[in-house]
């Protein structure tokens, strides 16, 4: 046993090249898990309010769910390069059998290793994953808008355990795959290895022209009919979705032997420095790699989207919320829903005084308010426009009919100019920013009149309004209608509102608020209260939620891609060593080959990378036609800190394959001149 | 020179050997049935054309691949109903196999490459350092032995091959073209020291070539044709030169495309 633990101790240490890359993407995944698993224990550093404390409970049950995806996705990845490794060393397994070895005692070796470098990467990792959260502790509580008690080392043992769990269960399928991998392996295949892999099925270059062409074709359909909006159609999101990967697959497929052909024609370039070589050679490579390339493309445009509509997404959430708090509070009664039957009860048609309610139940208002403001929604009637299905189905929920005098008093109370109408006409607003919905607005409603109070009104195009009149924590639109006070006088009411603004002594309001007014309740309607601080908390709660989850996934799906372009990469760094150094031999210069090397790796990692910002851009279109209904998504602001995630760990896989390639070529230099 | 013992009884006996390849519809018979026997401390060479069969006979034999019919036996058992385990036993205690591309593991220096064999039969550390030694110095590499493969010429690659192969002292040594990737002078240092193995140390060794000066060192050739046995030719009590002189009459009569490198 301790000569084989030698054996594989040294064989680990010996081919650290290619176990750089297996030890540094396992590493990650350990400390990636470790922080996202830890965010619970991150409170004892925090000063929180029990909402944020279910917040953060609730966004580390997330994590823990996603945690199982993230560990498949993970096992996935380490079964592709451990097979990458094996086939590798393939040879070397031949040659303990040639020499009498068991096949049982080969599969300890690879047990060995995989327990060896498997509790290396998990020590480091979850140093590294303790540094990281002490840190990521501070942004999670900025996130949630908690304070910061009192900095102490921040260790979760329940993190831990679930890393070292999935890891350990990790390994132990890793350690099945490959001794079964082992076991299926006849000798005269090991021994004989690479003659096997010559057989290179190479289409025709103009084949290759033809398929290049249909593929641009594939993703142009795709591209079109995310673009035309036909992603809120089920069936076209799956032909959308199915022409995206295909046309990708032929993508690569067919991009070498076109590009060949193409440069073949200029052949000035064609046959400048070293570009005839390296486009043979990549042209000879990519068909036993196009299947790993397309993978790789995919999951990075998974990861760039999540990344960047994850965050983008967040921001716009706080966004949001400050536009959807134009006051401390909102506290409004309601029609009474029916769990039971999913229906409203009537409202009474004179509406409920919220001032007089507050004051006959022994509520002070003036104790916590130093303004507020009543104001009374209005049944006008069915309008002759369906609200429902108008711009593509993605409208609102309840319509409403607004005093103009009290529509001017919430401008006022918000320091916004009143508006006026003018004869037989009415103002709407939507309440929610939706550019869609304003555009439908002026396009359409403008065409049609309500009839209320006897009048015939028209809308005046250049009122329509997108304020938020209340304080919500939901992004529910709300359609309100303004039209002439007189015009309402008999209607029945439909809602009433109390908006309110706080003493100096904000938190003190926020408490008499939430103690008194939650108290006030009458016969057969609903109150509701919302208050800013409540959906400050609530919201930031979920920008932190979908934020790290965004981050989380996509950095997983980041390192994924570029394990897998890592190591095919540095696996061919071998095999190219022998054209190479026939290069050297026929007196190209050093430089210019190692130029070649380079521009190799980069077109490798380059190009799947161009596809998929290609895919992103109009998976980010996709994703904010989707989300629209209440907002948009800031993508600008969130490309960045994209950009900055993929640039350092795929920027940093890139050199780490490019310097690893440099130095088995450089090794192979080193020995060819001994042979001389 | 040496007497064959042809009464005891043989170290290597193959008997109606077949392997074939490929399906019904295209079949390729690489080897048709054939037999023949070595005994202990023989030298035999293997000679034929190009695809006549040699690299799939050495393989049936160090059961690195299996047969399709027929038997073969070792130091009289036959190995062809071996397990698995009892296989990785028999090649670990009574075969040693060299091959045409030396097969080195790149991680290892010489000493550690050579040393393999021994532990893997879990011989004593201070054993496995004297006969590591003894070895390199009887094939004329103790002054590499601290080297990696990438360090070493071609010719010393293939001694060091060797030296792993024997160093087990094995009944019967195996070599597919060893001196096919080396310079002439490569080339006749490893038949020397193949022949002194034999001489000195008793060795019994079966080596597929398929040039004929290298088939002359040996003591007895078999040709072989589509598989089968064509005809052999013993050294007897010749020199060198004659033996060599009557290898290039049979390679000839062969149809001259022995020099075919496979
Ligand atoms: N793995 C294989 N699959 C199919 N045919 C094979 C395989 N290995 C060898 N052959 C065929 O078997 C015949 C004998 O091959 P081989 O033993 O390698 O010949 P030699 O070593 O004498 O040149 C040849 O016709 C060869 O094409
Ligand atoms: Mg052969």
């Amino acid at each position: 046993m301790t000569t084989l633990l030698k054996l594989s101790f040294k064989n680990v240490r010996k081919s650290f090249r290619d176990f750089t890359v297996y030890f540094l993407t396992l590493t990650l995944g350990v400390s990636i898990f470790y922080i996202f698993n830890s965010i619970e224990s991150q409170q004892s550093i925090m000063e929180i309010t029990d909402n944020q404390n279910e917040a953060l409970e609730s966004l580390s049950q997330l994590m823990a769910n996603f945690s199982i995806l993230v560990s498949v996705i993970l096992v996935f990845l380490m079964i592709y390069i451990n097979r990458y490794l094996i086939k590798r060393r393939k040879k070397e397994f031949g040659i303990y059998m040639v020499l009498g070895m068991e096949r049982s005692r080969i599969s300890q070796i690879l047990v060995l290793e995989t327990v060896f470098v498997g509790l290396m990467a998990l020590v480091a990792g979850i140093t590294l994953g303790v540094l990281l959260s002490q840190g990521m502790a501070v942004v999670t509580a900025k996130l949630l808008g908690a304070g910061i008690a009192n900095f102490q080392f921040i260790f979760s043992l329940i993190a831990l355990e679930e890393t070292i769990f999935y890891f350990g269960l990790t390994f132990i399928l890793i350690m099945i795959f490959n001794v079964v991998m082992m076991r299926s392996q006849k000798l005269i295949d090991l021994i004989y290895a690479p003659r096997q892999n010559e057989k290179l099925k190479v289409p025709h270059l103009s084949c290759s022209v033809l398929i290049f062409i249909i593929s641009i074709g594939c993703l142009a359909l795709s591209y079109a009919i995310v673009l035309s909006g036909g992603i809120l159609t089920i069936s076209l999101i799956w032909l959308s979705a199915f022409s995206g990967i295909l046309g990708t697959f032929l993508f690569f497929f067919s991009l070498s032997g076109f590009f060949l052909k193409l440069i073949q024609q200029m052949k000035s370039i064609y046959f400048k420095n070293m570009n005839m070589f390296m486009l043979r050679q990549i042209n000879s490579k990519i068909h036993t790699t196009y299947v790993s390339t397309t993978l790789v493309c995919l999951m990075l445009s998974i990861s760039i989207c999540t990344l960047s509509s994850g965050m983008g997404l967040a921001k716009a959430v706080t966004a949001d919320i400050v536009r959807n708090t134009p006051y401390d509070a909102t506290f409004s009664m309601n029609a009474h829903y029916n769990y039971d039957d999913d229906s409203y009860s009537s409202y009474p048609i004179a509406g409920v005084d919220l001032i007089e309610e507050a004051k006959r139940q022994g509520v002070n208002l003036k104790s916590f308010a130093k303004t507020y403001v009543p104001v009374r929604y209005y049944d006008g009637g069915v309008p002759p426009f369906d609200i429902k299905n108008s711009a593509g189905g993605t409208m609102g929920t309840e319509l409403y009919y607004i005093k103009l005098s009290d529509y001017n008093r919430i401008l006022q109370a918000q320091n916004i100019e009143p508006v006026t109408l003018t004869e037989n006409s009415y103002a709407i607003d939507s309440t929610t920013a939706n550019d869609q919905w304003i555009k439908f607005a002026r396009d359409q409603i403008s065409e049609k009149t309500i009839s209320i109070g006897g009048e015939e009104l028209h809308l005046n195009p250049s009122q329509v309004f997108s304020r938020a009149l209340e304080v919500s924590g939901n992004y529910s639109l709300d359609l309100i209608i303004i039209v002439s006070d007189d015009l309402l006088a008999g209607a029945p009411a439909k809602r009433d509102l109390l908006h309110i603004q706080y003493l100096d002594n904000k938190s003190r309001s926020e408490d008499l608020v939430v103690k008194n007014l939650s108290n006030i309740s009458t016969e057969g309607v609903d109150n509701r209260l919302e208050t800013k601080i409540l959906v400050v908390e609530k919201n930031s709660s979920t920008t932190t939620t979908i934020s790290y989850l965004a981050v989380y996934l996509g950095v997983i799906f980041l390192i994924a891609s570029a394990t897998v372009l890592a190591i095919t990469q540095l696996s061919e760094a071998s095999d190219n060593v022998r054209r190479y150094k026939l290069l050297h031999k026929i007196g190209v210069d050093e430089r210019l080959i190692n130029r070649a090397g380079f521009s190799q790796v980069l077109i490798y990692f380059g190009v799947p990378l161009v596809l998929a910002l290609a895919h992103s851009v109009v998976g980010v279109v996709a994703a904010s036609q989707l989300i629209n209904s209440f907002q948009g998504i800031d993508i600008l602001g969130s490309s960045l800190i994209t950009a900055l995630i993929i640039v350092s760990i795929y920027g940093g896989y890139f050199l780490i394959t490019y310097s690893g390639s440099k130095n088995v070529i450089v090794r192979e230099y080193s020995r060819q001149e001994k042979e001389e | 020179m040496r007497k064959l013992k042809k009464n005891a009884s043989p170290i290597l006996e193959v008997k109606r050997l077949e392997k074939y390849y490929g399906n019904r519809n295209n079949l390729t018979k690489a080897l048709a049935g054939i037999s023949f026997e070595v005994h202990a401390g023989e030298y035999v060479g293997v000679m034929g054309a190009s695809g006549s069969g040699k690299t799939t006979l050495l393989n049936c034999i160090s059961t690195i691949d299996n047969a399709t019919s027929g038997h073969i036996s070792i130091g009289g058992k036959d190995i062809t109903s071996l397990s698995q385990r009892d296989l990785a036993k028999f090649r670990r205690e009574q075969l040693g196999f060299v091959f045409q591309d030396v097969n080195l593991l790149d991680t290892l220096t010489s000493y550690e490459n050579i040393a393999l064999a021994l532990t893997i039969l879990k011989k004593p550390a201070d054993e496995i350092d004297s006969e590591v030694k003894k070895v390199a110095k009887l094939l004329d590499i103790s002054q590499v032995l601290d080297r990696f493969p990438y360090q070493i010429s071609g010719g010393q690659k293939q001694r060091v091959a060797s030296a792993r192969a024997i160093i087990t002292k094995p009944l019967l040594v195996l070599a597919d073209e060893p001196t096919g990737a080396l310079d002439s002078k490569s080339a006749q240092t490893l038949l020397i020291s193949f022949q002194q193995l034999v001489d000195k140390h008793n060795t019994t060794i079966l080596m597929v070539t398929h040039d004929a000066f290298s088939a002359s060192y040996c003591n007895r050739i078999l040709f072989i044709r589509d598989g089968k046995l064509f005809t052999q030719l013993a050294r007897g009590n010749d020199t060198r030169k004659q033996f060599f002189e009557k290898i290039i009459e049979v390679v000839s009569l062969l149809g001259g495309k022995i020099d075919d490198i496979t």
